[in-house]
């Protein structure tokens, strides 16, 4: 019983810190993108 | 604190509070210098920690880290274009309220405190590990006496950890001192130490690649779980429930979670960030983004690759053992090249650790000051910590208590880095998962302006999902969660730590919650707040040529008391001002009015207000938030056209020390800009007066007999009848510039430099005959001056 309750929180732990570096990655390039376009002079407001 | 007698509404006492800092705005490469000084400063101890807890596959994590930190600055950046004002508990406090917001900023004094002890330490492991090396050469070449290696038994070593600790309360208590005087933080000095540690970098970088080519290199293993070794401290609490090697293989990406959780130390100081947001020039958002990208571009490359480099050139037989605590040091030592050339080389490398380190140890005291003071002008904290120093003015009780803390825990670490590293990480981790949930509520209730949002953003029937926030979020949240069961040292300090602030904080607010509601009442029964962009003349209803008085300590108003002694009010405009300041680099955001007129401007204010009374005149009173005294007064007279400031003398400067500080604030003022008199008025009631600004300088007797002999000789040639006095002068000041900017200058500085060693330093500026300036006429504008009169008025 104890184990199946650290198996799942692992798991939660683990799909967490993977769906989310893989969102961050994508934030890794947008971002890059943006900073390319800031330093090329070509970037457009992204103001809400 | 004193009362007045309650006023009616259109009665009561108007005082305008500026919500616009006056600060010396610097640029993007500046910011990003003081932010890399903190940052770049992990690149000297987080790969030894790292590679201690998980194994040689620890720069790869390093350089993950490294990559994540560039999402992670985004969310900085979100954070930065909120306008909102008010400090790190306001603003966590707005999104997840007061209980989360006090163990938030728990969590970050968790973390600023430690940077010193961290700091301090791994600066002096670097300074011993050089020179034990430099006593190993000496001794190999016989230069160590007999009797020193018969005392020692051998080559005389110094304790590694027990001198770091010596040196690192040295530099505590360097900077305790300073901060207590109250030393202001220069982008300058951060900019040049950057310089420093760039040119150590490319030397270290372009060396490596050569060494790499000549000797070969120790590949690094790749970070899968199999190449996991984790030692028993790394696996905290879990160590008692599995055998050390068994997890990463029984839970393979827990594994690769816990060496991440290792190594997230490598991002401390991605805070600093935002606490350079405000000093940033315009257009504020645009330079944000350019210092967060040479940022993250520098920090990438330094840590990230130094960490890679050491672990393919130093074998390791002796990279953990010898030289776990100064891994820089250690890639010196393995360069291809002469033994000498290495060392020289490490003896750099160890002056840009230093550098670099002891400015971490200062930040971290400027910054947990600046959270705290943030933290007690909300009442979350006694007023008691806040009270001014009686000769500094600073907050000393505060900076006493951050570094009372740290030389707690530098003595308890006993130098171990390690240990201090896996502290530390609590807080770093911590606050940036308390940073990055509050900026994802916000985003669903603070519906106000933002200049940037974190991508990718996905609307769906018109509510957004913040989709890049909320996976940087799940990363740091699994990561801060992980940490809590493998870092148990870092676990128990800083949840031990967090709780006892939180209690403190509590406490404070309940206790002063009634005193709170009375200031409040009474301060609505007297005074009118009005609160304005900028300082402007209309704002406050005065006059041109006014006099300026700044105060700051309720119990020196003699100065106030001379100027309404010697003024008629009627004729001329007295303005009471005081500046707000928070130190630079203290302060992640701008205050709001009720920090800006918080309740030690309020008994400020009560005691002046009672000060004219007494004499029975009026005075206009200001508050200003500014980075330092000196802007804020220079700007100020300038704005609002004061001819007279009149200052109290300071208690650690003399009056012309004064002078020149105020000068030197006026200088950086853009034109078109008029000049004022200051008057400093000493405690036994003499006064000393400086012009600030160009004016006419006090001149010598014998050279005004040197002038007039010359204007005599002069107008005795033919055709030079009607030359003037002043007709010899500007001959004379003209070929003096023409001469001291062509070939002669050498020479005019080398006769300077005589002049002034023969008769002492000059009084620049002061005005010998001590004329009183208060009622005098407004300064009018020089007419030698490029400027246009009219344009001073607009």
């Amino acid at each position: 019983m104890g184990l199946l309750i650290v198996t799942v929180v692992v798991r939660i732990l683990e799909t967490m810190f993977v769906v989310g570096a893989i969102g961050s990655a994508v934030v890794l390039v947008l971002s890059g993108i943006e900073d390319l376009k800031l330093l090329l002079g070509l970037e457009e407001e992204n103001r809400s | 604190m004193a009362s007045l007698p309650p006023t009616s509404p259109s009665n009561r006492v108007r005082i305008v509070v500026a919500t616009s800092v006056m600060l010396t705005f610097i640029s993007y490469w500046r910011a990003a210098a003081i932010v890399l000084n903190d940052l770049a400063s992990s690149a000297f101890y987080a790969c030894g920690i790292a590679e201690q807890a998980v194994g040689k596959s620890a720069p790869w994590f390093i350089v993950a880290v490294m990559l994540f930190s560039f999402a992670v600055r985004a969310v900085y950046v979100e954070s930065c274009s909120m306008f909102v004002r008010g400090g790190v508990y306001r603003v966590v406090k707005e999104a997840l309220g007061g209980t989360l917001a006090k163990f938030s900023v728990s969590a970050l004094m968790f973390d600023y405190i430690l940077t010193g002890p961290i700091s301090g330490v791994s600066a002096g492991q670097y300074i011993v590990g050089l020179i034990n090396e430099i006593i190993v050469t000496a001794d190999v070449h016989g230069w160590i006496p007999r009797a020193l290696h018969n005392l020692y038994n051998g080559t005389p070593q110094l304790n590694i950890n027990l001198t770091s600790v010596v040196f690192a309360l040295a530099v505590t208590i360097y900077y305790w001192w300073e901060n207590t005087k109250g030393i202001q933080e220069s982008s300058k000095k951060a900019l040049r130490v950057m310089q420093i540690t760039t040119v150590m970098v490319v030397i270290l970088l372009g060396w490596s690649v050569i060494t790499l080519f000549k000797t070969g290199y120790h590949p690094v293993p790749l970070p899968t779980p199999e190449n996991l070794h984790f030692s028993r401290e790394s696996l905290g609490f879990l160590r008692h429930s599995f055998p050390e090697q068994s997890l990463a293989k029984m839970f393979g990406l827990l594994g690769i979670l816990i060496a991440f959780g290792h190594s997230v130390l490598a991002m401390s100081g991605e805070e600093s960030l935002a606490q350079v947001n405000r000093e940033l020039a315009h257009p504020k958002l645009k330079n944000l983004k350019k210092a967060a990208i040479i940022i993250a571009l520098y920090s990438f490359i330094f840590t990230g690759l130094s960490a890679l480099l050491s672990v393919m050139l130093i074998p390791d037989a002796v990279r953990v053992p010898v030289y776990k605590d100064n891994l820089i040091s250690g890639l010196a030592m393995y360069m291809w090249g002469p033994l000498l050339l290495r060392l020289i080389f490490r003896g750099f490398v160890v002056v840009v650790g230093f550098l670099i380190l002891s400015g971490a140890v200062n930040t971290a005291i400027i910054g947990s000051n600046g959270v705290l003071n943030r933290v007690s002008e909300d009442g979350v904290l006694a007023d008691w910590f806040r009270f001014p120093h009686r000769k500094y003015g600073t907050s000393s009780r505060i900076i006493n208590l951050v570094v009372l803390l740290q030389i707690i825990t530098i003595l308890a670490s006993r130098g171990d880095v390690y240990v201090l590293g896996e502290a530390y990480a609590f807080g770093v981790i911590w606050s940036f998962t308390f940073n990055n949930l509050a900026m994802l509520v916000l985003r669903f209730k603070y519906k106000g302006v933002r200049g940037w949002k974190v991508p990718p953003n996905l609307t769906i029937a018109g509510h957004e999902l913040p989709i890049g926030l909320v996976s940087v979020f799940l990363v740091l949240l699994a990561t801060a969660l992980v940490n809590l069961a493998t870092k148990s040292v870092a676990t128990v300090a800083g949840v031990s730590f967090s709780v006892v602030f939180f209690v403190i904080f509590t406490v404070s607010e309940h206790a002063n919650r009634k005193k709170y509601a009375l200031a409040k009442a009474q301060m609505k029964d007297h005074f009118q707040l009005l609160q304005s962009d900028t300082v402007e003349r209309d704002t406050l209803g005065i006059r041109p040529g006014n006099l300026l008085v700044p105060v700051r300590d309720y119990n020196t108003l003699n100065h106030l008391r001379w100027v309404l002694d010697h003024s008629d009010t009627l004729e001329q405009d007295v303005v009471v001002m005081t500046a707000r300041v928070s130190q630079f680099g203290s302060a992640a955001y701008g205050l709001s009015t009720e920090q800006i007129f918080s309740d030690y401007e309020q008994t400020l204010f009560t005691r002046a207000v009672s000060v004219a009374e007494s004499f029975g005149k009026r005075i206009s009173l200001l508050v200003v938030p500014a980075g330092d005294t000196w802007s804020a007064v220079a700007q100020t007279a300038h704005n609002l056209e004061s001819s007279t400031v009149v200052a109290g003398l300071s208690g650690k400067m003399t009056a012309a020390e004064q002078a020149f500080q105020l000068g030197t604030a006026w200088e950086a003022i853009p034109e078109p800009k008029q000049q004022f008199v200051l008057q400093i008025v000493q405690p036994d009631g003499n006064v000393d007066t400086f012009r600030i600004g160009p004016h006419t300088p006090t001149m010598k007797n014998e050279d005004v007999v040197l002038l007039h002999r010359l204007w005599l000789n002069v107008t005795r040639e033919p055709g030079l009848e009607n030359v003037h006095h002043h007709d010899i002068l500007t001959a004379a000041l003209t070929r003096f510039a023409n001469d001291y900017g062509a070939r002669d200058r050498d020479e005019i500085v080398k006769q300077l430099k005589r002049h002034t060693i023969d008769a002492g330093p000059l009084p620049v500026r002061r005005i010998a005959d001590q004329v009183p300036t208060v009622q005098s006429e407004p300064a009018r504008p020089d007419p030698s001056n490029d400027q246009d009169p009219q344009s001073l008025k607009e």
